[in-house]
């Protein structure tokens, strides 16, 4: 099913791109070169306890089941509480995105306080600034999680959570639903997309805006059908129809790289797919399936929404 | 009185040696010049060989039959007949392999199930499973390669009420797409 996820940088903690993701992936390396060197050193000293048998029988239970217990899980505790301090600490100047999750897909408001720009299932953030994303859920518990920028966070109802994460690569990573949440749980993936600071500014203002006109009568008439078949109740456009929020914002669906969630590649043959039968392609979705439009509808309400860029 | 019709042996005329035209060395230099010129012109072919090349399609494909044709009166000759059908469905200068990462591309699996296609699961429309079989495209075209490339590359100009959109489909991908859909025979 994973067809986009040639598309995406790898979507492993073991390839950091983030400074929360580095943080985790060098308490991993310590702890597991720790724990090889304990089991070692454990080894040993119940070798030397079955040779040596003039040493007291409290020495060892004090020494080996006391001392070096205490003083490395003491080293340990230190360390990973130092990573989990640099993993929470928030930022006030960072940027804010809201990211919420849906039964499957995200909803991303960047800078909801003041400009409150919607886009959906694909998450743009600048390189070296910090970013705090304010997780919410408007169904069940989700959780966010893109393993090469940042460690998880959950989604839940009637709560906000903050992560704080700075992305230290330019890069698309992708980022995957990381709790339970439905039928098609595993098909709600997201992309992140991690762009040089000066070009995420551009990006930021050319968000602001209305959609893209029709330029031929076949987008046109697209439009039409997108209108008229009642898809405006779900599903906002900027410049066309306000208002729909039960569904992604599809301002820019055209420009986003994948569709449903991080699914499918974005291109008018999917599109039509999904109006047509969303069913197949994400069960238990909420939107219904558009199979009664005629076909050059569906065709044409497809190729209008792949020009919306 | 039978007169012979042939003037180079009628003893009546006088004999002349055949027209030799330019001396031995003057043909040399013409061989010569004839020879580098060819050999010139198949360098040039060789080097500047077209992407898109309709005569080595047109051989490749009449090539292919040829060997079909040879093996089968080398090895089967007595049990009926070259499999034509299948024959016909070659597409020449093809890559079938190509075809499930195309159909991937195109988003071909939201609207069909494609055996060996990831995720091509749709009942859009109908299931390409055994499509090489068919004897008809979208009930209208008749399921020959041309048909067929024809169809994936403009469905709407074959069909204009059809729910199909145009995918931008090059020739070239057509033609690998519809190499892999024909190995997707009855058994698929």
């Amino acid at each position: 099913m994973n067809s986009t996820l040639d598309m995406f940088n790898s979507q492993s903690a073991l390839s950091p791109a983030g400074v929360g993701a580095g943080a985790t992936h060098d308490l991993t390396l310590i702890m597991t070169i720790a724990a090889a060197v304990i089991f070692v050193t454990v080894m040993g000293l119940i070798w030397a306890a079955w040779r040596n048998t003039a040493t007291p029988r409290a020495w060892w239970i004090w020494t080996g089941g006391v001392v070096v217990p205490v003083v490395t899980l003491t080293a340990l505790f230190i360390g990973s509480t130092l990573t989990l301090q640099a993993l929470t600490q928030g930022d006030k100047d960072a940027l804010v995105i809201e990211v919420t999750g849906n039964q499957f897909w995200w909803d991303v408001v960047y800078d909801p306080d003041t400009l409150a720009l919607r886009d959906a299932n694909e998450v743009f953030v600048p390189v070296g600034r910090p970013v705090t994303f304010r997780l919410a859920s408007a169904d069940v518990i989700h959780s966010f999680w893109v393993p090469s920028v940042a460690g998880k966070m959950d989604m839940i109802p009637g709560r906000v959570n903050e992560l704080t994460v700075t992305a230290t690569k330019a890069g698309r990573f992708r980022g995957q639903c990381a709790e339970f949440c439905g039928l098609s749980h595993p098909l709600m993936a997201f992309e992140l997309v991690a762009l040089p600071a000066e070009e995420f500014d551009i990006w930021l203002r050319d968000l602001e805006g209305e959609a893209r006109d029709a330029a031929t009568p076949a987008l046109l008439d697209g439009r039409r059908v997108f209108l008229e078949a009642g898809c405006v109740a779900c599903h906002e456009i900027r410049g066309v129809a306000t208002g729909g929020r039960l569904g992604p914002d599809l301002t820019r669906v055209g420009a986003r790289a994948s569709l449903g969630a991080g699914m499918w590649r974005m291109n008018t043959g999917n599109l039509a797919g999904w109006i047509a039968d969303v069913g197949d392609m994400k069960p238990g979705a909420q939107m219904p399936s558009y199979n009664h439009l005629s076909g050059p509808d569906l065709r044409n309400v497809a190729a209008w929404l792949e020009s919306l860029q | 009185m039978l007169v012979p019709t042939d003037p180079i042996h009628d003893p009546r005329q006088p004999h002349h040696p055949p027209d030799t035209g330019p001396g031995s060395w003057g043909k040399t230099l013409i061989l010569a010049v004839l020879g580098t010129g060819a050999a010139v012109l198949v360098s040039i072919w060789a080097l500047a060989w077209p992407g898109d090349d309709p005569l080595a399609d047109a051989v490749a494909s009449a090539h292919e039959v040829y060997l079909t044709y040879t093996a089968w009166l080398a090895t089967d000759a007595i049990s009926g007949t070259p499999d034509w059908q299948a024959l016909a469905l070659q597409i020449p200068q093809s890559d079938a392999s190509r075809g499930p990462a195309l159909m991937v591309a195109y988003g071909c699996g939201s609207c069909h199930v494609i055996p060996g296609v990831t995720g091509a699961v749709g009942t859009v429309g109908p299931s390409l499973a055994g499509i090489a079989d068919r004897a008809y495209i979208a009930g209208i075209i008749g399921n020959t390669p041309g048909g067929l490339m024809g169809w994936l590359m403009n469905p709407t100009v074959h069909s204009p009420q059809t729910a199909m959109p145009d995918l931008g489909v090059s020739e070239g991908d057509a033609r690998d797409m519809a190499a892999y859909l024909y190995t997707l025979g009855e058994a698929s």
